[in-house]
């Protein structure tokens, strides 16, 4: 099944009463090297709602991996709350995390990140070793998640012998297999030619509308940006919208724009070099 | 697939170089086992030494005769049944000079009554008694010679003049067989008085030591210092001991030799362990998104800890494997074989103990997760967005 067309213009724009998935608030990050404090993000407030499908643009270094991490509770904010499907993450411990993330969180990553000693189904059935279903279930689901995919003709074949834009699919198979609420993709068609890429991205907006999957992808393609309901922009540290941004997005955002503002450091600090 | 079967997998990763650490671990193994089994059998001859056996030699050194008269004295003592004595007669044959076996003039009367763990049929026996020139050898000495009842063999003795005009000629009256695997089954036995006719009148009357049976066994030492009480007086003193002594004054210049192959044997599976913790430190340094991967997923550091011991531990377990199946054909058919039949008399039986596979199995699995501790404790303490970073 390869017709994950979707119009890129059918957008379907959550509803303003759509629930909040992902509620930030004050966070910052900042890393300890060698005595120097690197203030990645700061005082930074966002709402997202569930079903949204976001693009995270910025200049390099910017940290929209940081952020990316922090929202998927992969790593843990400096300072400030951020609260998912309704729990406290960043009080979280390393191993509540983990489990955190098995529930919830699918991960897209730019290089695929395909174990190469697996095929594609075994890859996609990954994440349910973690769950208690029987053998024959989560092969089943495995199954099913490649189906979505468009690859269930490819179960059997290791990661070497797939195309780079097949490799991601497995990959979003992989991500979507255990039914998260959240999938996080760092820029995921940046190996890609163009019509994988679009594939790729076809795919998202798919589990988005479809699945009401909610989707964050940091990207540096705006033509990957166009895809999403949501265009957030980081830089120095600073959310921003994007031109056709969600309203309740844009409202938090503003809002957090001026908290942020009037909180913030002298800029030679906060600009990391 | 389960979580095993992912480490499992893991080890077809790079072929060649799992191939390598199997290899590498079975030889270790394999070395280890043999190394254990030799000092095992080589130490164990004197262990199932016969109890009731004492044996009286030289004191200074039993390459040094004692006088034939001795015999008697020992014969008379108290609390020995039947005594008999021998020569070691350093025979060659030089037919086929590079096989060494034992050779020993033996008392025609006694001797099988002292050993008897060898067997032989009584009308082999019976013709040996008749025949001056004949000779007894062991079944496996026999088979590897192509030797049959009947034959004439020629021996050169090592020690004892060679005569062109009467040389050291014997017919083969029988054949032994043994009822332990510990006895020498390669020796050959003829008879002492034909050997004291052929020697020149200032060698005659000289035995190279005396063997007792005592009725019992708890007494055997008690035995050994009588008898040496009654020589110290004479012309010769002696040296008496119960067998496994004897044996182990055999052993007794080696044993540091002995133990210093145990430890090499030790050495040579920590040096294993050291390379195959440095294969798996390689492995997983090179794995390290992957394990970023499976942690962003969900899995815990004890999960990744899993994957990187159990890991080790197939290697070790199936390099362990490996080594045990080689030592079948290269210890007892092999080595083990050929010392049978060419050193038997310090190697009368030599096979793998089962221990010895036990330990060889065990050390190579549990040094093999050793190994894997330090880099697997390395690995699932990494922060999984460091993981995460090594990607590119
Ligand atoms: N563990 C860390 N220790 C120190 N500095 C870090 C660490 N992780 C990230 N940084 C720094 O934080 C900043 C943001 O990094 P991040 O990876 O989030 O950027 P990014 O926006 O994703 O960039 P890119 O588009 O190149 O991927 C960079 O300056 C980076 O060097
Ligand atoms: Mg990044």
């Amino acid at each position: 099944m390869t017709d994950t067309t979707t119009s890129p213009k059918s957008y379907r724009e959550p509803a303003a009463s759509a629930p909040i998935l992902i509620s930030v608030k004050g966070v910052g990050k900042s890393y300890t090297r060698g005595g120097e404090t690197l203030n990645v993000l700061q005082g930074l407030d966002l709402e997202i709602p569930e079903g949204s499908f976001q693009a995270l643009m910025g200049p390099s270094g910017s940290g929209k991996s940081t952020l990316l991490h922090l929202l998927a509770g992969l790593d843990r904010p400096s300072t400030g709350t951020i609260e998912v499907a309704g729990r406290r993450i960043d009080t979280m411990s390393e191993g509540e995390l983990a489990r955190f993330r098995a529930e919830n969180v699918g991960f897209v990553f730019q290089s695929f990140n395909l174990i190469p000693v697996l095929t594609a189904i075994e890859n996609v059935e990954l994440p349910l070793l973690l769950t208690k279903l029987p053998s024959a279930e989560r092969k089943r689901r495995a199954q099913t998640a490649l189906r979505v995919v468009g690859l269930e003709d490819r179960m059997g074949h290791l990661p070497k012998q797939l195309s780079g834009g097949q490799e991601q699919r497995v990959a979003i198979a992989r991500a979507i297999v255990h039914d998260p609420r959240l999938i996080v993709a760092d820029e995921p068609t940046g190996d890609l030619d163009r019509a994988s890429a679009d594939e790729v991205l076809r795919l998202l907006t798919k589990l988005s509308q479809e699945l009401q999957k909610t989707i964050l992808m940091v990207t540096h393609d705006p033509a990957a940006a166009e895809r999403a309901t949501v265009r957030l922009h980081l830089d120095k540290g600073r959310l921003s919208l994007g031109p056709d941004a969600h309203p309740v997005a844009r409202a938090e955002t503003s809002t957090s724009e001026a908290k942020a503002e009037a909180k913030s450091k002298p800029a030679s600090e906060e600009s990391p070099s | 697939m389960n979580l095993a079967t992912l480490a499992a997998k893991n080890l077809w990763r790079n072929r060649v170089r799992t191939v390598l650490t199997i290899a590498a671990s079975a030889i270790a193994v394999l070395t280890f086992i043999t190394l254990r089994t030799l000092v095992f059998s080589w130490t164990s001859a004197s262990e199932v030494a016969a109890k009731d056996r004492v044996v009286t030699r030289h004191k200074v050194t039993f390459v040094m005769p004692l006088p034939k008269r001795y015999v008697e004295d020992v014969r008379q003592a108290k609390g020995v049944r039947v005594a008999t004595f021998a020569n070691w007669f350093g025979g060659k044959d030089p037919k086929h000079d590079q096989e060494f076996f034992g050779t020993f003039a033996v008392d025609r009367d006694t001797y099988f009554q002292v050993y008897d763990e060898m067997v032989i049929a009584p009308e082999d026996l019976a013709r040996w008694k008749e025949d001056k020139r004949g000779a007894i050898v062991g079944d496996a000495l026999a088979k590897k010679m192509g030797w049959k009842v009947g034959e004439k063999v020629t021996l050169d003795s090592g020690i004892f003049p060679n005569d062109p005009d009467n040389p050291w000629t014997f017919t083969i009256s029988g054949i032994y067989t043994t009822t332990k695997k510990s006895v020498d089954r390669s020796s050959f036995l003829f008879r002492w008085d034909t050997f004291n006719d052929a020697l020149p009148a200032a060698g005659k009357d000289q035995v190279g030591w005396i063997v007792s049976r005592v009725d019992d066994p708890s007494q055997a030492a008690n035995i050994g210092v009588a008898l040496d009480k009654v020589f110290d007086v004479q012309d010769t003193q002696t040296l008496s001991q119960d067998e496994a002594a004897f044996n182990s004054s055999f052993l007794a210049g080696i044993s540091a030799v002995l133990r210093a192959v145990d430890v090499i044997s030790g050495v040579i599976l920590v040096i294993m362990m050291l390379v195959l913790g440095n294969t798996v430190a390689m492995g997983v340094r090179e794995r390290t998104f992957e394990y970023g991967t499976l942690r962003a997923m969900g899995f815990q550091p004890g999960h990744v800890a899993f994957f990187i011991v159990a890991e080790a531990a197939f290697v070790g377990a199936i390099g362990g494997l490996v080594g045990m199946a080689l030592s079948y054909p290269v210890v007892d058919q092999g080595i083990g074989k050929f010392l049978e039949e060419n050193m038997g008399n310090f190697f009368a039986y030599v096979g793998v103990p089962r221990h010895v596979l036990v330990l060889a199995l065990v050390l190579s699995i549990g040094l093999a997760i050793v190994a894997s501790l330090v880099p697997a404790y390395s690995a699932s303490r990494i922060r999984v967005t460091e993981a995460l970073r090594r990607i590119a």
